[in-house]
């Protein structure tokens, strides 16, 4: 894969609810089982969206700390993205909605794009790509899920995972820019193991559900709603440490670089052991790995850029850093990229409705 | 690789004494046994004999011999 050119990351902020969840509280845990899952999953509390705000809500309000920050006139933004599997509504896009929102000019280009834990790789590949080609000077690559709205509250093997986030990107051509080196995959064989089976057009092929509502037992026991998602974590712990790894290897190798000319090492939040483990198979040591999972939980879709900004002191100078997203599927990237100094902005709380 | 060590591994991974556990052993039978076990044996798996365990291949076996003919199939195949 050839490395995108002459973009430059210029800003990057995050925004999550301010209601906690914490994973002491969760009432389908006994006591015990919520250290053992704290201790594992390093999850220690999450924060979740009150009814009402949705995903655009909170990249709306990173974006908006991401303009403040960078000083940008609206008018001058010709992209923006969406990434997210938790849309405001199916039709239309929710980016085009965000247009108007952000009061952005309708020269600007904008649509979602439908990934969950991979989407910063590809975000970065998508929106590069079109401001390269097209020669747009600046761009908007919003990132954020509300998961808890899609998770049964007593489903133990989703909803304790998952907080709810949204971020911003803002993307400048700059034929200065240092190369952006990627790796970018995907695997359809693995599309049950995390899935929200109802509410699109293929559940609905005949024999239809009947009734508009229906509770239904999966494999595992759990009572859930066709439109709840299903999470199988062990076949996404076993996939993550198997090709994550290889995935974040070719990236820095793209590069003609080595691990030890990456400054820090930025995760999908999925889980600590899946961290872990791939840190340690890639050679770099706890203090460059940077967490926010403790706080966040699976920020799902908006982790990476949750934990830049949950760490935003480390980027008070130049860094060079390499993502991997892994999950939803599946699919999985890395990048490898450099970020200014001061360019990662505090993770913000916002309850706000736009 | 013998079964000695990987019940050993096995014992380690989930935190159990290596002597409570042989061959036969009913692993998802165990008292301590649950889903975060999985992943440690997965982890166990990819860690100490360089395979991948999927969740079905622990669904699926019953002893922990059982899993041990798994791992060896699968790290033939490497």
């Amino acid at each position: 894969m050839k490395a995108l050119s002459g973009v430059a990351v210029r800003a990057i902020a995050a925004a999550v609810p301010t209601d906690v969840a914490r994973t002491q509280d969760y009432e389908y845990l006994n006591p015990e089982e919520r250290l053992r899952f704290q201790k594992a999953t390093g999850i220690a509390s999450r924060h979740i969206v009150r009814d009402g705000q949705c995903a655009s809500d909170l990249c709306i309000a990173a974006a908006e700390q991401a303009f403040e920050y960078l000083d940008w006139s609206r008018d001058s933004v010709g992209v923006l993205v969406l990434i997210t599997q938790t849309g405001d509504q199916p039709v239309p896009a929710t980016a085009i909605v965000i247009q108007q929102k952000l009061g952005l000019p309708q020269n600007c280009v904008a649509f979602d794009v439908n990934l969950g834990c991979s989407s910063y790789p590809y975000g970065l590949a998508i929106v590069g790509s079109m401001m390269q080609s097209l020669g747009i000077n600046r761009a908007l690559l919003l990132i954020g899920d509300v998961s808890s709205r899609v998770c049964a509250k007593h489903d133990k093997s989703s909803w304790p995972l998952f907080g709810d986030a949204g971020s911003a990107t803002a993307l400048e051509l700059d034929e200065h820019a240092t190369p952006i080196h990627l790796d970018l995959m995907s695997d359809g064989s693995g599309k049950d193991a995390i899935i929200i089976p109802g509410g699109g057009l293929a559940s609905k092929r005949p024999p239809p559900l009947q009734g508009t509502v229906q509770i239904e037992a999966s494999a595992d026991g759990t009572l859930r709603r066709p439109d709840n998602l299903i999470l199988r974590g062990a076949d996404i712990f076993s996939f993550a440490i198997s090709k994550v790894p290889l995935s974040i290897r070719r990236a820095v190798d793209a590069g003609g670089t080595t691990p030890d000319d990456i400054d820090l090492l930025v995760l999908h939040q999925a889980n600590k052991m899946i961290n872990d483990t791939i840190a340690k198979k890639l050679g770099f040591t706890p203090d460059k790995v940077p967490t926010s999972i403790e706080h966040y939980g699976n920020t799902s879709s908006a982790s990476i850029p949750v934990t830049l900004c949950t760490n935003a002191s480390l980027f008070r100078e130049a860094r060079t850093i390499a993502v991997s997203g892994f999950g939803v599927g599946l699919s999985w990237g890395s990048a490898v990229l450099q970020l200014p100094a001061n360019s990662i902005l505090t993770c913000v709380e916002s309850d706000a409705i736009y | 690789m013998t079964i000695e060590a990987f019940i050993e591994k096995f014992s380690f991974a989930i935190e159990v004494e290596p002597s409570t556990l042989d061959a036969d052993t009913d692993f998802k039978a165990l008292d301590i046994w649950d889903s975060l076990n999985t992943l440690s044996i997965i982890a166990m798996a990819d860690a100490d004999f360089n395979v991948a365990l999927s969740g079905q291949d622990v669904e699926s076996s019953r002893t922990v011999g059982d899993l041990w003919q798994v791992v060896k199939a699968k790290s033939k195949l490497l």
